[in-house]
């Protein structure tokens, strides 16, 4: 398939899946009680702790692999079982099924294993003429419905009672009722007697422990014990990821998995077996295959490696807005999800996740919930670096990164002559209601704000700053939004800070922070923006640089960093930055001590806060915005999920996913409404942008406003 | 504090769909049975109930005691007796040491699992049981051990919670004090 198929067919599927409500309502539903249930599993733990001991451990494991697989293997067999290294999923399968054809099996039953997944052991058994059932209840529906799993702990949570109770009819031949009592104790009668007639069991496991060559298996259902019970033979499909060195390792493991899968302290069953335990008088024949398949490669990868730290939980899953939205079938490939993109590039091949790790977001919520203490965004965004790289960032975006971004002054004077291009469409006003033709669509469900007739470098000579002594000296860097779309919250930080005795710089030269080019796969631009930038912040020598947009935060304070770590001239320059980098809430709060300032100020206001992204999980700021705004006398709400995605995602909304974003957008909004607020605050001129846009839209009579603009109007 | 562990403990289990009872002696416990299962019990190999002579006890009340066999036992059996090796608290889960194949089906195939545990071998949490399983590793060549939390359960069709999927559609923990102290001991 070309790229231009590989992407139709792809778009195709996120239209299709936007068109099942029930799909989106499952997901919502499920991520909400499970949020509850989690935040009551972990409580009296210690979650931040606990993921940092299981990624340090699982790192041992990775930089010590040989050791750890020699380790396991010794103890296998020395407790009876055949361990085979397999290199690939051919090779695993192969390995399977000419065991079973050798011993003359007829009948395997399997237990749920996100490995056989991987491998398509399924297809392969069949192919080898060999009767396979899947017993996880999950599984076996999809078996029956012909479907791969659409999430990796509950495979079938997209399929409806009815479509299980029509699957389940075939099986039987009568019409069996959608009741899941009734369909439960259907599957426990049609399945036991396979159990009993099985010459294989497989299933997978959750760790491979090397001190003692044993396997633990994780689960609920039952249905796994008896696999590895009744029938005479058991294979073990494991990943090689699942190596831990000890038994306290595997509990650790074990003590987290349930809890953040499912919200469960712990699963109904936990199984240690090790080596070829009794079975029907003799020793059972347990066969373990240890599977790699790209993840030694993965292991050296030095961008992407932290993934094999990866427990499969599934919970990068059940928080995602895009999952919440698309499901697994489209956000994902075998492995599904944050995890699943980066996954499927190592596992299934780049080809199979470019679409995929288009698809997020960046939201970094799954950051925050992740055991294993991965970084996926930044995973992922590697990856579409490399995809950018390998496939090229599409002829329209190289034009602009390369031709026109990089030149600061072309940059900004194109965006000049679009002020006056757009009067048009503005109608003298400053958003957009409707564009023309095919753009129509991005004016469907929110406006746009118009650009500003002057930028605000062009304003900021008129701004007058008369204070005497000022505390701090701060360069404002003020990304693109609020330069030449919002430049009237430059005037209001530019007013709030001058109340706090601060003088603002505004350094001529910054230009575009780089991140629509990073993430877009753009590397070489990046690095461009991120040097010019370096250059004009740091220029005078400022106390602090003050940003008002989260992400350009981000920008300065992580990824120009990393850009230029390897760079002896600039990352010295990058660093510093960093350091005196911070949004202007919290700068206000920490370094200001904003609370006693706003003393005399009368907001009063409902005012209901919504928590950027990259400002929450990426700059770590939540705490000091709502502060702010209760200091300076308003009523703060709290939202539903106001630490979700609006949907915005700069080019997400625009170019890549616009029909994702409107109903992540469409969510917020209903939070928003639901509050009872007439503000609604933020810290981010782009969720603003797409929260204020959703609101005209939709004529609902809720303020969008940045925090900084609700100070200002304080101080009025 | 023994008894606010298996206070901890029944709490939990509970949670979980477990049935927690205190049992007096063998008297109480076929009555037990007696009002909950009408077909063939396997009573697994459990060290710690050989000295309770339950065959006997159980044959005398009526029930219908299976004591070996269990492959092809198990397929009609309606509950599985075992001991335990010991509790913890904080997850109300029991640990069997299953690597006597009896056990396995017993605790597998029937609908009903009644494990008998002493409440003395309760521990909190599952890092203290990690010493444990190091023994069991050391003393056991082959070892197949098993954590058990309230009924099988699955929640995988529209994520609705439904008991008894594939293994048990009851647990029932039956503490029995004078049984065993030894958490090695099943």
């Amino acid at each position: 398939m070309n790229k231009q198929e590989r992407s139709r067919h792809y778009q195709d599927r996120v239209r299709k899946s936007l068109q099942k409500p029930h799909l989106q309502d499952t997901l919502h539903r499920f991520a909400d009680a499970y949020v509850a249930a989690r935040e009551a599993a972990f409580a009296g733990h210690d979650f931040e702790a606990l993921r940092v001991a299981i990624g340090e451990m699982k790192d041992q494991v990775r930089d010590n692999l040989s050791r750890y697989q020699a380790e396991f293997v010794a103890n296998a067999e020395a407790a009876g079982a055949t361990v085979f290294l397999a290199q690939n999923a051919s090779e695993a399968n192969a390995y399977i099924c000419n065991l079973a054809k050798e011993r003359g099996v007829k009948k395997v039953v399997k237990s749920k294993s996100m490995a056989s997944e991987e491998t398509h052991l399924n297809r392969a058994l069949n192919e080898a003429d060999i009767e396979t059932l899947e017993t996880d209840l999950g599984e076996w529906i999809l078996q029956l419905s012909g479907e791969r799993p659409s999430h990796m702990v509950m495979p079938a949570i997209h399929m409806l009672k009815e479509e299980v109770a029509e699957l389940f009819s075939e099986v039987t031949g009568k019409e069996e009722p959608a009741e899941i009592p009734h369909l439960v104790r259907l599957a426990r009668k049609q399945l036991r007697q396979a159990y009993l007639d099985a010459d294989m069991g497989i299933t997978g496991a959750n760790v491979a422990i090397a001190e003692t060559g044993g396997i633990a298996l994780v689960t609920n259902e039952g249905n796994a014990r008896l696999t590895t019970t009744l029938p005479k033979i058991h294979v073990a499909l494991v990943g090689l990821e699942k190596l831990v060195p000890t038994i306290e390792d595997a509990n650790r493991i074990i003590n987290v998995l349930p809890k953040n899968a499912t919200g469960q302290l712990i699963t109904s069953y936990i199984t240690w077996i090790r080596g070829a335990v009794p079975c029907a008088d003799e020793s059972k024949e347990l066969h373990i295959v240890l599977l790699d398949n790209g993840r030694t490669a993965l292991a050296e990868s030095p961008h992407c490696r932290d993934a094999l730290r990866c427990i499969k939980c599934g919970a990068c899953a059940n928080v995602c807005p895009v999952y919440q939205t698309v499901g697994g079938h489209v956000f994902g490939h075998v492995y599904i999800s944050a995890i699943g993109v980066i996954l499927t590039a190592f596992f299934h091949g780049l080809d199979n996740a470019a679409e995929l790790v288009r698809a997020c977001i960046g939201c970094r919520s799954c950051v925050a919930i992740c055991p294993s203490n991965i970084d996926l965004e930044s995973i992922i965004l590697h990856l579409r670096e490399v995809i950018g790289e390998e496939e090229g960032v599409g002829a329209g975006k190289s034009l602009v990164f390369k031709q026109v971004m990089r030149n600061r002054k072309l940059f900004h004077g194109m965006l000049r002559a679009a002020s006056l291009l757009q009067k048009p469409l503005t109608r003298g006003e400053r958003t957009i209601r409707h564009l023309p033709l095919f753009f129509s669509g991005l004016t469907d469900w929110r406006t746009l704000p118009a650009i500003a007739d002057k930028p605000l470098r062009d304003l900021w000579v008129n701004i007058p700053q008369k204070i005497d002594k000022p505390r701090y000296r701060v360069a404002f860097f003020a990304g693109c939004l609020n330069d030449f779309v919002y430049p009237e919250m430059g005037l209001d930080l530019v007013k709030v800070l001058n109340h706090l005795n601060v003088e603002v710089t505004f350094p001529m030269e910054q230009s575009c922070c780089g991140v629509p080019a990073l993430y877009s796969g753009d590397r070489g631009t990046a690095v461009a923006m991120a040097e010019q930038n370096l250059d004009a912040l740091l220029q005078d020598n400022p106390d602090y640089v003050i940003t008002s947009c989260p992400t350009c935060t981000m920008a300065l304070q992580r990824d120009f960093t990393d850009l230029l770590k390897d760079n002896p001239v600039w990352a010295e320059k990058a660093q510093r930055l960093a350091a005196i980098t911070l949004d202007v809430s919290r700068f206000i709060v920490d370094k200001l001590d904003g609370k006693a300032l706003f003393a005399d100020a009368s907001g009063g206001e409902k005012v209901t806060y919504h928590d950027s992204c990259h400002l929450k999980r990426g700059a770590g700021v939540w705490e000091q915005p709502r502060q702010l705004l209760s200091d300076s006398g308003h009523e703060l709400t709290e939202m539903a999920h106001s630490d979700r995605c609006c949907g915005f995602g700069g080019s997400y909304s625009f170019t890549s996913h616009p029909d994702i974003a409107r109903e992540i957008l469409g969510d917020k909004i209903q939070d928003i409404n639901a509050s009872g607020a007439s503000c609604v605050a933020m810290d981010c001129p782009g969720c603003l942008m797409q929260i204020r846009g959703g609101l005209e839209k939709q004529e609902i009579a809720v303020r969008a406003k940045h925090t900084i603009e609700l100070l200002a109007e304080t101080l009025s | 504090m023994p008894n606010q562990l298996v206070a901890q403990f029944t709490l939990a289990a509970e949670n979980v769909g477990a049935e927690v009872h205190a049992i007096a002696d063998q008297q109480e416990l076929t009555a037990y049975l007696g009002k909950r299962i009408d077909g063939p019990l396997l009573l697994a190999p459990c060290p710690s109930l050989e000295r309770l002579d339950l065959p006997q006890v159980m044959e005398q009340a009526g029930l219908n005691v299976v004591i070996d066999n269990f492959r092809e036992q198990g397929a009609v059996a309606v509950a599985g007796l075992t001991g335990a090796n010991f509790g913890i608290a904080a997850t109300g889960t029991v640990v069997l040491e299953s690597t006597a194949e009896a056990v396995r089906i017993a605790t597998t195939l029937p609908e009903k699992h009644f494990v008998l545990l002493d409440p003395q071998k309760i521990l909190e949490t599952a890092d203290q049981a990690v010493p444990l399983l190091h023994k069991f590793h050391q003393q056991l060549p082959q070892a197949y051990l098993a954590y058990i939390s309230g009924p099988s359960r699955t929640a995988d069709i529209e994520r609705v919670l439904t008991i008894g999927v594939h293994g048990p559609s009851e647990l029932h923990i039956l503490l029995m004090e004078g049984l065993s102290d030894d958490p090695m001991e099943r």
